[in-house]
Formats: structure tokens, C-alpha cells, sequence
């Protein structure tokens, strides 16, 4: 497959899904012979012989319906018209689409159609109506029946939706939203009310944004009249192009066609459309990446360079060679005077491949240290620690597809259906087809219980307590005999050590059921459970990451998995679901400081040869510091100068007040971003960035997926990311340039082996690929550890259980945890300047009914929420979907700042931070708005922040 | 309040507890490799000049286990493999 630069707005619809199978049933159609799987529809097969088939109700992203009876068709030696939707191919089958017959009666079913349907088709937003070509096709000239009948053309449309309307006046009931709706995105949202002329699509019978509705936009992509359709495209017409991109929110990476008018500088988005060849995403989407790309061109967009002396001064807008100037003499200022350790970057988890290697290439080569850190340090560090350890390799071990393949589904930590959506939706349709789920959370999140999906067990496991709920999962495993023998024997080390401790008693579900809170009889069914599969695969988010044993218990999982023989194959593996865009990718690109691209240490004197050698400097064997130990040398006076890619610490980095401390220490920051954040008020140079519209490059999602990045329109801040790096390096005495993004992927290809057969022109070839992409493997490795691991054999650990530190006590008794929500996106930079506020206009705090009681709170009452080392004030929602004794709340509001009173604590090995665990009380706020509103106006507003003047004599 | 303490004594108090229930002698060894992949040299110098001075918080594999680090060296025989993160 080849993506051509322009590619077809339109998609080719086959009507129905794939069979898959060996293309044996020999069918004709029209005369045309044509190669099928058996049970391919006839629909498909047509399409595949180059007919179209009339269809209104058919779509190849849903299974057949056959309600339209405009895909009728002949069949010799078959009576009757059928459906070809609906009719399988048999070998020998001969077709007929275009009798006079069958004609006649598409005729007789689309003057049906037409006659309860507006016939302006000129006020069609749509453009390209099913029905208007249908119509055509059919040969319809007019309406015998009139239009003066009853009809359903004076019903309201729904505009509840920020971002689609529904006109009932223009829908048919082909019923391909309610399907897409149950089928696709598994909410089933939608249904058809009432019979027969009655028949109406409903949102549950209520608007759209009342409803259980997650504005995926799946249904609004079937549709085949105008009858949902994006506001975007009512108010600005058509796209006239289009674009295949990758999304820039979280780690699913699902692919996109950003359907655009114009082009250079007036170009604009008209909507963005998922891509039904993306190989993370098929053809489906979530309300961010379907919808909340306005952020790109909001009016707090920050588009020139700004430096001000102190972060008490106000902004002056410079030029960029100004501000590059600026950054370079003061890195090289304080190098000169405080050491060549007192500076360092933190590359961003959503700036592309290219521009992550060029940042943590300019801190090795120009800087001179190895002081470049990412924001994995405080989300999926631990994944990368333990996964490395038990496998070689720093990431997952399957592609998304492989869930089709699972029986048994463990998710521990994670809540897909908020935090990855789309994979979510995979996730669903698995269960509907019968696989089961344990899902491992203190929190009743969707997954335990939704329309069609129920988890065989829930285990509310208590914050802190992973790694003992997992040693008891094993622990069962071992002592009952169900563990895999012959794999462990095999295919992993350390065996004998390794079963000898976890079938000590004190791993026992009974030893630890007062620990984990989970009933000892409820982990015994789960780890039979588990252990039966025969394909169980486990799916992990930061819930196991984020706590001070978080590296344990991702060697924890990856026991469980060794132990039941679950890698290797497809529907297996251990899955970290990653948070951010390309968070694997900047791992994967040497963002940390004790590893050269693809993880390979410092230390290694033949891996620094290869930089030396091409970089023309001399590296640094020792490794550097990770961003907590950037804060505690800033706050220590050895660290001075700090340059921020797309990161915001100052609001996603927990205890904020040491964060705050830490940047307010440092005589240099260079915060390169799209807004003025909440780590800019510390900053003395801001560089504007480039959002993912704007971006040339690669991200790289949870399943190694290395997908492109095609820009929409040009930079709109005069310089791509890549470029202004590259020019500070070279103004600090390193001179770095490339001719394009595609020049730094193959300078990425040439000194790292796993990435060695990726290029630019390969991923247009291929669509995408999953790395390792070498020799042996030159489309890419899709399920990793057939047959031997990276590292050889598996290595099984034993995992001691240590509880944290952080305990509830008397003066704070509750524990805080906290996590993300559908619409919003991590410090919601991005999705806050969106109408996705709509649905969560602010971070609020999930509290127990018991515990509310306990302290008179009631939702919508403004609580103050405390911990050892800070306190902020949220609005309180009372809910059973916590246990007693846990809080819950998000960090997507710079308002609230939840990371106010998260603390230092992090995990033993990486320092990622414990976020999961916090000690914390909560209280009514008595003097509710006064309070509140003393808050906010303390605090700079992140909208509408005014834009600096330029300054006389400065450009 | 625990913010108190220096970072590398509670960067190190919890490699201590992680690792401890190893055998004394493989405890140490751990200990002082996973300091030497990881933490910075000013870390490390630090770690030490709190010894030096009879830092008396600091846990003994701790101390043990700074022994085993020579000043301004990674000994690459002991960097196995690398580890992600």
C-alpha cells in the first residue's frame, strides 16, 4: 500500500466487513469473474469485481443489516431478489446487480426513501449525500407520492453536541449510527424508537449531549445523508483535501485524514476523519482526536519568540534570532560558570521522534552532559525498568490486534475506555464475543460493568498493595499446579528460586486479603481464571506504574505471564497502555539520562563510539540526572539552566511546591511550547512550538507503532521544532542541521539497530511498522519473544511485597488517587482550550458516600483536600465508584492543581512518582465562593492570556 | 515530615528496602550497581560526603553499598544489560 500525497477524500466502501480466508469461491458477477474467501458477501465481492451495488444501510465497518432492499440482486438458481448485503459467496455463484427487475425495484424503494426526505439538495451540508447519488443511480426522476403527506420533515435537529448536529428531517433509519454506536464504539448510545413510519433514531430518548453519547463521531462517519453531520462542516463547506496524520493525544495513535481547504498559510481544518487504514485505529476515533483539534488555532496560541529578564518582568515579544542568541549565551553563561552540569532539557512525550533526538542530541553534543529526561519519568518509567529486566526489551510485547485473540483479558490499573478509547472499543467487542475480563482497580470503572460488557471479577485492590495482589495471583498459580511447566522450564531463568518463594505462605490470597482488601476466594477465581486462558493477556496503565513499587510490579506481570506461558503468540503478552502520543518514542529516542537511543547506557564505550564518531564529540560516560534530581539539584544551587519541550512540569509533576521552588531557583528557563503553562511563569525565554497540524515526523504509539506525522499546513510560528533546536545547538558552538525530519530518521536508522529499516519512505510504503524493523524482520515485529526473548530467557524475579511510606493515619485518613477522564487530556493544555470542557469543565473529587457523610460533604460542596505537603479546594461528587477510604480526582485544571498535595515519594528504581498514594483529609469549605473566587484571582488565567505588543525597535 | 529528608537518603533508604531482603552480600552488590547506572555523579558525591561526615540516618547496606563505588568510575563490567526507564 502506498499513501499518495494527495490521497481521495472519499474511501472505497466494500459494503461489508472482510472474511478472512483463502480466496477459493469462484463467483461471477455481471460477467465478471472474480476470487473470493467463502462468505464474503456478494456486496463485497461485487465491489471487489469493480460494481457498486446500490446500499444505504451497508457500510464495511459494520456487520450486514440488509433493512435498505436497495442491495437486492439476482442469483441464479436462487428465487427471489436477495439481499447481496446479507447473501454469502458460494463457489460457482452467479450474479446478476442490474436486472431490469432489480432496477425497478430500487426505483420503487428510493421513491420511499424520498418521499419523507428534503429535497433541497442544494442546502445539503453534506455534499456528497448517499441518497443524491443513489438517486441518480437508480434513475429516480421524480416522486409520484407527493409530499403532502405525513412526513417527519418539521422535527427540530438536535444541536445539544459542541461538535455535530443531528437533523432528523434528513434520516432514513438505515440504522448505521445505532450500529456504529453498539458495533464500533460499544456505548450503545443509540437506538430506534418506535415501528414502521414511527421509526426514529434516539439518543436514549434525549438529546444527544444528555445522553450516554462520548461524541466518538462514529456514528456521524456512517451516516449517509446529512442527518448527523459535523458543525465544522456546516459552517465551513466541504474539504477540498486531505492529509493522513497521526493523532497528537494519547497512545493509541490512531490514524486520521485531516480534511482541509486551502492550502499554505490559508489552509484550514475542516474536520478531522479517522483513516480506516490506520493500523492502531481501523477506521475509529474518540471525542479528542475526532474533535478537539481547535486548540491548534486557538487565540491563547503563543506565536513569537518571548524573553523577559526575571520571571517577575513582563513578556517582550523578539525576534527568533533574538531569542536563540538569548537561550545559547545563557546555557554557555552558566556551563561556563557553574559547570558543565548545571544545565539540561526535558524532551517532550508529544513532540515527534525527530524532534525528541535532536533535543536529547543538542544536551549530549552542545550541552556536553547527559542531563535530558522525559516525561515518561512519571508515567511509564517502570514499564520500561521491569519489562527490561524479565524480556530485554523496554516495551510492550503485542500489537492491539492481538486482543481479538484473548480469552481472559487482566487490566490492572488502567481505564481504557477513558484514558485509550479506541482500544477500549477493541476491548469491548472481545467481550462481547465472550472473552472475559478481571479487571484489577480500586475503582468501579466501566469496564467492570457496561451496556453488554460485565467483568467476570472485579478486584478492588487497595493503592499501594499491587504487588501483593499479584505475588497471591501467582502464588494460586504455583501451589495449585496450574503454571506452565514446560514453557517455564524452557523458556526462563531463575526458576527454582523463583517458585520456591512465591509459594511461601505469606503470598497466600488468605495471608494478603487484609492488605489488598481483595476477598481471598475472588483472587483465587481469578488466578484459576487467568491461569485456564488458554489466551490471557494483560493490559496495565499507570495505576501499576505510578507507586513506589512500580517497577516490582511490572516484574510482578511479567511473572504472571511467564509463569502461564502467555507470551509469544497473539493474544497474550503483557500491554502497557502509554499515556501520551509518542511517549514510546521518547524513550525509544535516548530521552533518558543514563541511555543513548535504544536503551543502550551511557556507560557502554562501542555504543558511544557510535555518536562520537558521527556527532564529531567526545560523550559522557556517567549517567545524568532524571527530572526529580533536576529539582532537587536546582533547589541545591548545582543545577541552573533548564530547557522544557512541550512538557508542563509546574502542573503535572507532583508536590508542586518543591517543582515551583526548584524552576524559581534556576537563573535560566526555556520553556518551547504552544501556550504560555504553568511552567512558563518561571521561565525567562519562551520559544513558540509547533502543534501536530504544523508537524513532519514520526510518533511512535503504546504497540511500537511508528506512524507518520504529515503536516497540514506550514509552521505557523515561522520554524518547525526540529529547526529552532538545531539552531540553539549551533549557536552554542555545535553546529546541527538537517535538510528535513526525513534526514533525522535515517540518522536515527544508521545508529539504531532496532529502528534500522525504518525510513520516511518505507512507513509511506507500508502505512506504518512496528519496531524492531531490522533484516529479520523488515515489515516490522508486530508480537515480540517468539520463541526466545530479546534477553535470551525470561528472567522470573521475586517480587517482595514493601508497603509505602505513605499511609493514611489519624490526621490524614484518606487516600488519594488519581487518573484521567475521556475528554480532557492530561494538564489540558490542549483539550481545555476545546468545547471537550463541555463535559468536564473542571477537576472534581469522587468521594465514598460514607466518607462524605463522615464530614457533612454533599456534591457540588467546595471541600479543601489535604496532604503533608500542600492543600487546594475542588468541588466535591459523592460516589460509590470508589471504596471507602479512597478519593479520587484528575489533574487536567492548573485551578485545582491536584499535584498541589501529591508528595515526593516515587518509585524505588526510576523515581517515578507515587501519585496513586497519597495521605490525604478532606473538609468542607465553609465560606464556599468567596473562597473559590479569592483562589482563581490569585492565580494567571491560562485563557485569554493577552498576547505581548512587539516593543518599538524590536522585531 | 519526610520532605525533610535529603533526596539521596530517601532515593537510597528505598533501594535499601527493595533490595534488602536480598543476602547481605548480593543486597550491596545491587544496591551500588543500580547507584552507579543511575544516579548522577553529584548524587553519588553526595551519598559519600554524607558518609564522610558520619551521616548516623543513613542505613548500613546503604553505606555498605557506597563502599563498593569508586569515585568518578562506572565499572562497565557490571552494567550487564541496560534497563529501560
Amino acid at each position: 500500500m502506498t499513501i499518495i500525497d494527495e490521497p481521495a477524500l472519499e474511501t472505497p466502501d466494500h459494503g461489508t466487513p472482510p472474511v478472512w480466508g483463502e480466496p477459493s469461491a469462484h463467483v461471477t458477477i455481471d460477467g465478471i469473474a472474480v476470487m473470493v474467501p467463502p462468505g464474503t458477501s456478494v456486496m463485497r465481492a461485487a465491489k471487489i469485481a469493480g460494481i457498486d451495488v446500490p446500499k444505504l444501510c451497508a457500510t464495511d465497518s459494520l456487520k450486514a443489516f440488509g433493512s435498505c432492499r436497495l442491495c437486492l440482486v439476482e442469483v441464479e438458481g436462487m428465487r427471489g431478489t436477495p439481499a447481496s448485503c446479507t447473501t454469502p459467496c458460494t463457489d460457482g455463484m452467479v450474479v446478476s446487480t442490474r436486472t431490469e427487475q432489480v432496477q425497478q425495484l430500487r426505483r420503487g424503494v428510493m421513491e420511499l426513501y424520498l418521499s419523507d426526505h428534503p429535497t433541497d439538495c442544494a442546502g445539503c451540508e453534506r455534499g456528497n449525500c448517499e441518497m443524491q447519488g443513489l438517486a441518480h443511480d437508480v434513475g429516480l426522476a421524480e416522486v409520484r407520492y407527493g409530499f403532502g403527506g405525513a412526513s417527519h420533515l418539521d422535527e427540530a435537529v438536535d444541536q445539544s453536541n459542541p461538535y455535530f448536529a443531528y437533523d432528523p428531517k434528513a434520516c432514513i433509519v438505515c440504522s448505521r449510527c445505532v450500529r456504529a454506536c453498539s458495533e464500533t464504539q460499544g456505548t450503545f448510545a443509540l437506538t430506534v424508537q418506535g415501528r414502521g413510519f414511527d421509526s426514529r433514531i434516539t439518543a436514549g430518548g434525549t438529546d444527544f449531549l444528555s445522553s450516554e453519547c462520548v461524541s466518538c463521531g462514529a456514528c456521524v462517519q456512517a451516516c449517509p445523508t446529512d442527518a448527523l453531520t459535523e458543525k465544522s462542516v456546516i459552517q465551513l463547506g466541504m474539504p477540498s483535501r486531505t492529509v493522513i496524520t497521526t493523532c497528537a493525544y494519547c497512545g493509541v495513535g490512531c490514524s486520521f485524514k485531516a480534511e482541509v481547504q486551502g492550502s499554505g498559510d490559508a489552509t484550514r481544518v475542516v474536520r478531522m476523519v479517522p483513516w480506516k487504514d490506520g493500523g492502531a485505529n481501523e477506521g475509529h476515533s474518540c471525542v479528542k482526536g475526532r474533535f478537539a483539534y481547535g486548540y491548534a488555532s486557538h487565540r491563547d496560541r503563543q506565536l513569537s519568540p518571548m524573553v523577559r529578564d526575571s520571571i517577575d518582568d513582563e513578556w517582550q515579544v523578539v525576534s527568533w534570532e533574538e531569542a536563540i542568541t538569548r537561550v545559547a549565551e545563557g546555557f554557555l553563561a552558566l556551563r561556563e560558570k557553574h559547570g558543565v552540569g548545571s544545565i539540561g532539557g526535558i524532551s517532550s512525550s508529544r513532540c515527534t521522534n525527530e524532534e525528541v533526538y535532536v533535543v536529547q542530541k543538542m544536551v549530549r553534543a552542545a550541552f556536553g552532559n547527559n542531563n535530558i529526561d522525559t516525561c515518561a519519568r512519571v508515567c511509564h518509567s517502570p514499564t520500561g525498568y521491569g519489562l527490561n529486566h524479565a524480556f530485554g526489551t523496554s516495551a510492550g510485547t503485542q500489537d492491539f490486534a492481538s486482543v481479538e485473540q484473548a480469552d481472559v483479558m487482566l487490566v490492572i490499573g488502567a481505564n481504557p475506555t477513558d484514558a485509550h478509547p479506541v482500544f477500549a472499543s477493541r476491548m469491548k467487542k472481545r467481550l462481547r464475543a465472550g472473552a472475559k475480563a478481571i479487571v484489577a482497580d480500586p475503582r468501579r470503572i466501566d469496564l467492570v460493568r457496561s451496556p453488554h460488557v460485565e467483568a467476570a471479577l472485579h478486584l478492588p485492590v487497595r493503592p499501594g498493595t499491587n504487588v501483593a495482589f499479584v505475588n497471591a495471583m501467582c502464588h494460586v498459580i504455583v501451589t495449585e499446579g496450574l503454571w506452565n511447566e514446560p514453557f517455564v522450564r524452557e523458556r526462563c531463568e531463575n526458576a527454582d528460586d523463583y517458585l520456591a518463594f512465591i509459594a511461601r505462605p505469606e503470598h497466600s490470597p488468605e495471608a494478603t486479603q487484609d492488605v489488598t482488601g481483595i476477598p481471598a476466594s475472588d483472587l483465587r477465581s481469578a488466578a484459576r481464571l487467568f491461569a485456564a486462558g488458554p489466551n490471557s493477556a494483560i493490559y496495565y496503565g499507570l495505576g501499576v506504574t505510578e507507586h513506589s513499587q512500580g517497577s516490582t510490579m511490572v516484574m510482578g506481570m511479567a511473572n504472571l505471564a511467564l509463569l502461564t506461558g502467555n507470551l509469544g503468540r497473539e493474544g497474550v503478552g503483557v500491554n502497557p497502555l502509554r499515556g501520551q502520543n509518542n511517549v514510546q518514542g521518547s524513550c525509544d529516542m535516548g530521552s533518558f539520562p543514563h541511555e543513548l537511543p535504544g536503551y543502550r547506557h551511557v556507560s557502554r564505550p562501542e555504543v558511544r563510539e557510535i555518536y562520537e564518531s558521527l556527532w564529531g564529540v567526545t560523550l559522557q560516560a556517567e549517567p545524568g540526572l532524571r527530572i526529580p534530581n533536576m529539582f532537587d539539584s536546582a533547589i541545591g544551587g548545582s543545577f541552573k539552566g533548564l530547557y522544557v519541550q512541550g512538557e508542563d512540569i509546574a502542573q503535572s509533576d507532583p508536590n508542586t511546591t518543591h517543582v515551583e521552588a526548584a524552576l524559581r531557583a534556576m537563573e535560566l528557563v526555556v520553556v518551547h511550547d504552544l501556550f504560555l503553562n504553568e511552567t512558563a511563569r518561571f521561565a525567562h525565554v519562551f520559544l513558540p512550538g509547533a502543534s501536530f497540524l504544523e508537524k513532519d515526523g514520526t510518533f511512535t504509539n503504546a504497540e511500537r507503532r511508528i506512524n507518520r506525522v504529515r503536516p497540514v499546513m506550514p509552521s505557523r510560528v515561522g520554524k518547525d521544532e526540529w529547526q529552532v533546536v538545531c539552531e540553539i545547538a549551533t549557536a552554542m558552538g555545535y553546529p546541527m542541521s538537517y535538510a528535513a525530519p526525513s534526514q533525522i530518521m535515517d540518522e536515527i536508522a544508521a545508529t539504531t539497530p532496532t529502528f534500522a529499516g525504518v525510513s520516511f519512505t518505507r512507513l509511506d510504503a507500508e502505512g506504518s511498522m512496528q519496531w524492531p524493523v531490522t533484516q529479520a524482520a523488515p515489515h516490522g515485529t508486530p508480537t515480540m519473544h517468539v520463541g526466545s526473548f530479546v534477553r535470551g530467557l525470561g528472567q522470573l524475579t521475586p517480587t517482595v511485597y514493601v508497603p509505602t511510606t505513605e499511609r493514611a493515619n489519624r490526621r490524614f485518613p484518606l487516600v488519594l488517587t488519581t487518573g484521567r477522564i475521556l475528554s480532557q487530556y492530561n494538564v489540558g493544555a490542549q483539550t481545555r482550550r476545546t468545547p471537550n470542557s463541555t463535559w468536564h469543565p473542571e477537576d472534581v473529587l469522587e468521594i465514598h458516600p460514607s466518607d462524605a457523610e463522615l464530614r457533612g460533604v454533599a456534591s457540588g460542596d467546595v471541600v479543601e483536600l489535604s496532604s503533608r505537603v500542600g492543600t487546594t479546594r475542588l468541588t466535591a461528587l459523592v460516589s460509590d465508584r470508589m471504596p471507602a477510604g479512597v478519593v479520587y480526582t484528575t489533574f487536567h485544571h492548573p485551578v485545582t492543581g491536584a499535584n498541589v498535595v501529591t508528595t515526593e515519594n516515587s518509585d524505588w528504581a526510576t523515581n517515578c512518582p507515587e501519585y496513586k498514594v497519597t495521605a490525604v483529609q478532606v473538609q468542607v469549605v465553609t465560606q464556599t465562593a468567596r473562597a473559590q473566587a479569592g483562589a482563581e484571582a490569585d492565580r494567571p488565567s491560562d485563557a485569554g492570556a493577552p498576547v505581548p505588543q512587539p516593543v518599538a525597535g524590536r522585531s | 515530615m519526610s520532605t525533610d529528608v535529603p533526596a539521596v537518603v530517601r532515593m537510597g533508604h528505598d533501594l535499601v528496602r527493595n533490595l534488602g531482603h536480598l543476602p547481605a552480600e548480593q543486597a550491596t552488590m545491587e544496591i551500588a550497581t543500580h547507584i552507579r547506572k543511575f544516579w548522577e555523579p553529584r548524587m553519588r558525591h553526595e551519598l559519600l560526603a554524607r558518609i564522610r561526615w558520619g551521616d548516623t540516618t543513613l542505613h548500613p547496606l546503604l553505606v555498605a553499598a557506597a563502599g563498593d563505588l569508586v569515585d568518578g568510575e562506572v565499572d562497565r563490567a557490571e552494567i550487564r544489560e541496560p534497563s529501560g526507564g
